[in-house]
């Protein structure tokens, strides 16, 4: 092997040296700053019924995320994410207006979740949920 | 390597940055008979970089609050992924920082480097040492342990012995009458901003100041070991076919670091808790005193100076006085010999003073 051979190759060495040192410290970083997978958000939320009245809307959090449950006029109720589909921000329900009102960029959606005016380009998500016994499960 | 070259070449062209690693790297020569005690600046600076960022990363966790401090600590600890790696790294890194300052330290007084006209750049180290010492005691009460509350409140309460303005002063460090949650306000902003800034800023002088005189050269393996300055003029102390800094030495001060780094990861890895007694477990509690509290290891000798003297103010006077001795060290040595074998009276008391030190903190360890 020449002499030019060998300083490649003790380069090379070097350099994979040095990605392993940058490995075995990166990892560790990447895993301390990585959000943790919270346990509790996968949980069900239960809510008694008698707290929502018609007309009136409930916020919660669920999942990690704002959701909202809405009993509306004829008394059916809707669970739905609270984030608006534009920019994220958490939408404010308009009970004069029976809809509701993302005050970022005023996105309107009805209270079913359907984008009625302004900028989001698709409907709230709908969340699953339960009645039974008085009670609201969402999840 | 094409680009590369492209890439430095248009900067170059721009700001002459060939020249300044002319100057600052590859044409900064450094005397032929350096030795390795020389790198522990640059350990101390990487080591000091290396407290900073793991700190930032425990700041993303750590709640400075009375009910939620030891809690957040337990929580990096036993729930964030890697969460004891760097919790580890800061604590028992701060350790090992505070020994290499001692090595950098001792190391400086047995060569004579601190001699004129280098009086400026023992000034700014002997104050980095003080600011290191108050980040350690101030980092110290942040866990909220039971070790952490009282350790801060025997420390504290040594400046009780001050006459006159030493009660006031006492509820002034601690932020009223007993250490408590406006005690732990206090001290993390001291931690985490005042104090580093202040080390920030006293390195930058330090380099400055070492920039502008020049490195000392060793009093070894030469045949003149007297101080050549004749204090007339400002002089630049040059060595003349030494050492290029760059590629060179760089590469000594990373052999250095990656000594102290494996030293440093044997303690983390092998015996991590070396230097948390079992107080340091147990949530703070103000109703409860443990036995035996004792500080950190460095400042062993100056607890049981306090304890040996039956008067508090005594004791507190005479490291006072040590501690002003030692900073004012190169205007009462003003001798131009620097050769530690040619200074008798030097040595005598710099090992006399040295072996108190440590036989100070071994009784205090086991006293």
């Amino acid at each position: 092997m020449d002499n030019n051979g060998r300083r490649t190759f003790l380069g090379l060495c070097l350099a994979g040296l040095a990605a392993l040192a940058a490995a075995a410290g990166g990892w560790p970083l990447f895993r301390y700053l990585s959000p943790r997978t919270n346990i509790e958000s996968a949980a069900k939320v239960v809510i008694p019924a008698k707290d929502i009245p018609e007309g009136e809307a409930k916020f919660f959090e669920y999942a990690g995320s704002a959701a909202v449950l809405v009993r509306k006029r004829d008394g059916s109720l809707v669970a739905l994410s609270a984030v608006c589909t534009h920019l994220g921000c958490i939408v404010q329900w308009q009970k004069e207006k029976q809809d509701f009102l993302c005050p970022c960029h005023a996105g309107h959606y009805s209270a079913d979740g359907i984008v009625t005016a302004g900028p989001p380009p698709k409907p709230l998500p709908k969340v699953p949920f339960s009645v039974a016994g008085g009670t609201i499960t969402v999840g | 390597m094409t680009l590369l070259r492209k890439i430095i070449d248009w900067i170059d062209l721009r700001i002459g940055v060939r020249e300044v690693v002319q100057k600052e790297l590859t044409g900064y020569l450094l005397p032929r008979n350096i030795n390795a005690w020389y790198s522990l600046g640059s350990i101390l600076f990487f080591a000091f970089v290396l407290q900073v960022l793991s700190g930032i990363l425990l700041l993303v966790y750590y709640v400075p609050d009375a009910e939620k401090a030891f809690k957040s600590v337990s929580f990096i600890m036993n729930e964030v992924p890697f969460g004891w790696l760097i919790r580890m790294f800061h604590a028992v890194g701060s350790n090992m920082m505070v020994l290499a300052l001692l090595l950098h330290m001792l190391s400086v007084l047995f060569m004579g480097s601190y001699k004129r006209p280098r009086e400026l750049n023992w000034l700014t180290g002997f104050i980095l040492f003080i600011m290191v010492q108050g980040i350690s005691l101030t980092g110290y009460l942040l866990p909220w342990s039971q070790l952490s509350f009282w350790a801060t409140t025997v420390a504290t309460n040594s400046a009780n012995a001050i006459p006159v303005i030493g009660p006031y002063l006492v509820e002034f460090l601690r932020g009223g009458v007993l250490v408590g949650p406006p005690t732990l306000g206090r001290f993390f902003a001291l931690h985490v901003a005042v104090i580093p800034i202040g080390i920030v800023a006293l390195i930058g002088a330090h380099l400055f100041l070492l920039k502008r005189t020049g490195v000392s050269a060793p009093p070894f393996g030469q045949k003149e070991t007297g101080n050549q300055w004749l204090g007339d003029s400002y002089h630049y102390e040059n060595h003349p076919g030494g050492i290029p800094f760059f590629p060179h030495f760089a590469l000594e001060d990373l052999r250095a670091i990656a000594i102290y780094m494996a030293c440093f990861l044997a303690v983390l890895f092998f015996d991590p808790y070396l230097f948390f007694p079992k107080d340091a477990f147990i949530p703070a509690n103000p109703f409860v005193t443990p036995s035996h509290i004792k500080p950190e290891w460095y400042f062993l000798a100056n607890y049981q100076t306090l304890k040996i003297f039956p008067n508090e103010l005594i004791g507190l006077s005479l490291q006072g006085a040590a501690m002003t001795f030692l900073a004012l060290l190169p205007f009462v040595d003003r001798g131009p010999e620097r050769h530690p074998l040619k200074r008798p009276l030097f040595m005598a008391c710099s090992i006399g003073g040295l072996l108190l030190w440590i036989g100070l903190s071994i009784w205090g360890h086991f006293s």
